[in-house]
């Protein structure tokens, strides 16, 4: 049993869950020194006492038999043995300055992954490996949630993940599963829906959410860039755009008006699948409901090699439809004064470009970081560029990376790694450290939400004695690189203060308002009124700046064919990535509660290619990519669930991670996000 | 009285009311079934979502022959006395509305019992479809809907002449 000291003994305690990146308000209740139960916090706007299945499981992990309590060292049969934190950080830091001593400090690098929070966790460990020399940090981001962060600036700099959904006349949905994804979200698509607002959505997958649309539309996977264009011809065609708005603040216009005249809704039925009355219906429904519309793309925009330029043709679509300025639609909001733990700029100045910026420039220059696909071949490499070092926050890249046998090879040839995690996970198994995570519910931290340009104090709620906060495991090994001038807070709390200093708030201000504090008042114009953060200032359906690179100006549509050439060999089509409502990537498989639901994998296939195979439900079968290989069982589902000629397999599966056929090595050319969705497939019957 | 009602226009069908029942149930009975259902009929692109409306007049109590189903005097909810419940099945006969099942590994019946009046279902409900209160509020609430329904059809219908 874990040795859990809450901050009291009986009461409850306010603050944020980060079970994902929704921070609804919860308060956590604790009894005899015991955290009993989670219930949400009454005035929370973001999920106004509702709280999904999945905030309860923050207790399931904090007490879970499974967790590491204490670092652990691999020994040379093998096995893990337990060790002091100071034996851990001692030997951790000699043997990081041995490699910086002999290899210079960009042999190491940071890996950061969600498991352990998001925000303040990500800029400690930006800051430790600039304060370290090195400009290698990577992140689960370069295989999600960059594609459409790098879509959404390169057009209107800046990206609001969170528009005012029960504002929306219209609301488009491209690839995404709020219910499962974005719980908060539902109860705002209710109240828009109930006031008669209507609902698009596009996936190769029929969810509920698709049960109640208006109008659901199913593409061939990999084509949502041709339907998206065709709307845009048809906005522009019906000439019921804002024409000074476009001639305000739009560069670029003429250029995509050109572009988009190929995209007839017959073309894009070619194209796409999605029939051509069906392509006009959803443009009259933009049309008629211009400027209210809320368009979200979601992961399934970006999850091939042409996702930013899918995810950038969207913003057009959403700016044409009258989006800008709307609370419903692109706002800009504000930040915090806050002081930053590391600057962007900074790191990238510090040390030179981190590995990956030669092949995908925008990524390192946008993101600030470097591509964790080719972070893996610079495992791998031989020469003297070597990544030989790699310190992995909460992340399981052997799991969630694609071509995850490659991704397991470079992390078996580090001469360190170093992953700190809640449980021996694939990638935890393969460190020669393992420190023990700190959950959400140890940690106090800052967090800021965009929408309500809200501040909160998440404070800490236990203690467990031997397991670090995040910053207590920087800063001690920081001290023991003798890099403590970087580290110079005694605690959590310090660093909080540092961080508020700009701002002028205190701790005592925040705790008093555990409901959070509106820094600023929203301005949803705000984005009509100021020059726009993009290298012209103003909205840029084309980029100059792009095509300074190479790459495409405007967001031009590729079908897949023109990543991959078709193959008789690969007739089907597989897509990874759909998450599942108890799991969350490849996190939430050891919850037994959890397991029962989702017991084990399986891919989903149509009934036809069942047929046309010769497959009964639950047979076992074979797929193969050009990535490699996967026996799994086969779900048989409803006609109406999937596309027919699409394989649909969630991707955080131990045992059976869909990213054995995942392709890294044909990338997004401006993320250079892998390629997860839309892979060519074959399926054999075993 | 108050009970679980579902607003079915606000109903997405992410089934988190039927997933945190079934962990309730598991808590109490080491059994998993749910007894709020979300049922997704993808032939017609329908959800329905339903659970025990405790009748006033319930046939599932006057079918009972053990005593194992009383009226919580605090809450009103139908409960199932699990020592008394001999599982004969005839509640679940008795149901108009399938609103009651047989546990699996306990061989008693099993349906709704408010959760002593904190349902945990409605605590899930992210759309906030669920609610927790008198069967009288839905009813005002489907009235007020229905009229601005009309209302928003008719304007969709001049929308589509125009």
């Amino acid at each position: 049993m874990i040795r859990a000291v809450p901050v009291l003994p009986d009461g409850r305690v306010r603050t944020l869950c980060r079970m994902c990146d929704s921070r609804c308000g919860i308060e956590v209740h604790i009894r005899n020194s015991v955290l009993a139960d989670i219930t949400p916090a009454p005035d929370n706007p973001g999920n106004q006492g509702r709280l999904c299945p999945r905030a309860h499981a923050a207790l399931d992990l904090f007490y879970h038999p499974d967790r590491i309590q204490t670092p652990l060292k691999r020994t040379p049969n093998g096995a893990f043995e337990p060790i002091g934190w100071d034996q851990a950080l001692d030997e951790i830091a000699g043997r990081l300055k041995a490699i910086v001593d002999q290899s210079g400090p960009p042999a190491v690098g940071a890996w950061k992954g969600e498991g352990v929070g998001f925000f303040q966790q990500e800029g400690y460990i930006r800051r430790f490996i600039r304060a370290l020399g090195s400009p290698n940090y990577f992140s689960n981001d370069s295989v999600c949630f960059n594609g459409r962060w790098l879509g959404h600036h390169l057009v209107n700099g800046f990206w609001n993940p969170f528009p005012y959904f029960d504002q929306a006349d219209l609301i488009l949905l491209f690839g995404s599963n709020p219910p499962v994804c974005h719980p908060p979200f539902l109860r705002e698509f209710a109240d828009a829906r109930v006031r008669g607002a209507r609902l698009v959505v596009v996936d190769p997958k029929l969810n509920p959410i698709g049960c109640w649309a208006d109008v659901y539309a199913q593409p061939r996977p990999g084509t949502d860039a041709a339907l998206i264009w065709g709307l845009i011809r048809l906005v522009i065609e019906s000439d019921r755009y804002d024409h000074d708005f476009v001639d305000r603040y739009v560069v670029g216009f003429e250029k995509i008006a050109a572009y988009a005249q190929r995209f007839t809704p017959e073309y894009v039925e070619a194209e796409s699948g999605v029939w051509a009355d069906v392509v006009r219906t959803i443009g009259d429904l933009i049309v008629r409901n211009r400027p209210r519309v809320s368009l979200y793309a979601g992961a399934g925009l970006e999850h091939h090699p042409g996702g930013v330029n899918t995810v950038r043709a969207s913003v057009i679509l959403s700016c044409l439809a009258g989006a800008m300025g709307r609370p419903s639609g692109l706002f800009w909001p504000e930040s915090p004064r806050l002081a930053s733990l590391d600057s962007r700029n900074l790191f990238l100045e510090n040390g030179g470009r981190p590995i990956g910026a030669d092949r995908f420039p925008v990524l390192a220059q946008m993101a600030g970081e470097g591509h964790s696909l080719s972070a893996v071949n610079a495992m791998l490499d031989s020469g003297e560029h070597r990544l030989r070092s790699l310190l992995v926050m909460a992340a399981n890249p052997a799991v969630t990376n694609p071509n995850v046998l490659k991704v397991r090879e470079a992390l078996s040839r580090l001469d360190l790694l170093v992953v700190s995690d809640f449980f021996l996970t694939p990638t935890a198994r393969l460190a020669h450290y393992v420190i023990p995570g700190a959950t959400f519910l140890e940690r106090t931290e800052l967090h800021v939400h965009p929408k309500y340009q809200t501040l909160y104090l998440a404070p800490q709620v236990v203690r467990v004695d031997g397991i670090p906060t995040g910053y207590e495991l920087w800063r001690d090994l920081a001290g023991r690189l003798g890099l403590a001038e970087w580290f110079p807070w005694p605690d959590e709390t310090a660093v909080i203060r540092h961080l508020l200093e700009p701002g002028g708030w205190t701790i005592d201000d925040l705790t008093a308002h555990p409901e959070g504090i509106q820094y600023a008042p929203l301005r949803f114009d705000r984005c009509l009124n100021e020059p726009l953060p993009t290298p012209s200032g103003k909205v840029e359906f084309a980029s100059q700046y792009l095509k300074n690179l190479g790459l495409d100006e405007i967001p031009e549509y590729r079908p897949p064919e023109a990543f991959l050439p078709a193959s008789p060999e690969f007739p089907l089509t597989l897509i990874t990535g759909a998450r599942k409502s108890l799991l969350y990537h490849s996190r939430h498989g050891n919850i037994d509660r959890f397991r029962r639901v989702h017991p084990k994998a399986e891919a989903e296939m149509h009934p036809d290619d069942a047929r046309n195979l010769g497959l009964e439900n639950g047979d076992t079968i074979r797929l193969v990519t050009a990535g490699g290989a996967l026996i799994v069982a086969v779900r048989i589902v409803h006609a109406a669930e999937i596309r027919p000629g699409v394989i649909e397999l969630y991707h955080g599966w131990e045992e059976a991670p869909a990213n054995l056929l995942t392709l890294d090595e044909v990338n997004d050319p401006i993320s250079g996000f892998p390629w997860l969705k839309g892979v060519p497939v074959r399926v054999e019957k075993i | 009285m108050n009970i679980v009602y579902v607003d079915l226009d606000r109903c997405v069908a992410c089934r988190n009311c039927q997933l945190e029942c079934s962990f309730r149930q598991a808590e109490i009975t080491r059994d998993d079934g749910a007894n709020i259902w979300v049922q997704v009929d993808l032939d017609h692109r329908a959800i329905f979502t339903s659970t025990c409306l405790q009748c006033e007049t319930a046939p599932c109590l006057a079918a009972c022959p053990a005593g194992g189903l009383t009226r919580d005097p605090a809450t009103r909810a139908v409960v199932v006395d699990r020592n008394a419940c001999l599982g004969c099945g005839m509640c679940l006969l008795a149901c108009p509305f399938g609103h009651i099942h047989l546990e699996q590994a306990g061989r008693v019946a099993s349906k709704c019992d408010l959760c002593g009046g904190d349902p945990r279902c409605v605590r899930v409900c992210m759309a906030q479809a669920l609610h927790f209160g008198d069967v009288e509020e839905l009813a005002e609430a489907r009235r007020e809907r229905s009229g601005r329904r009309l209302a928003v059809r008719a304007t969709h219908r001049e929308e589509a002449a125009s």
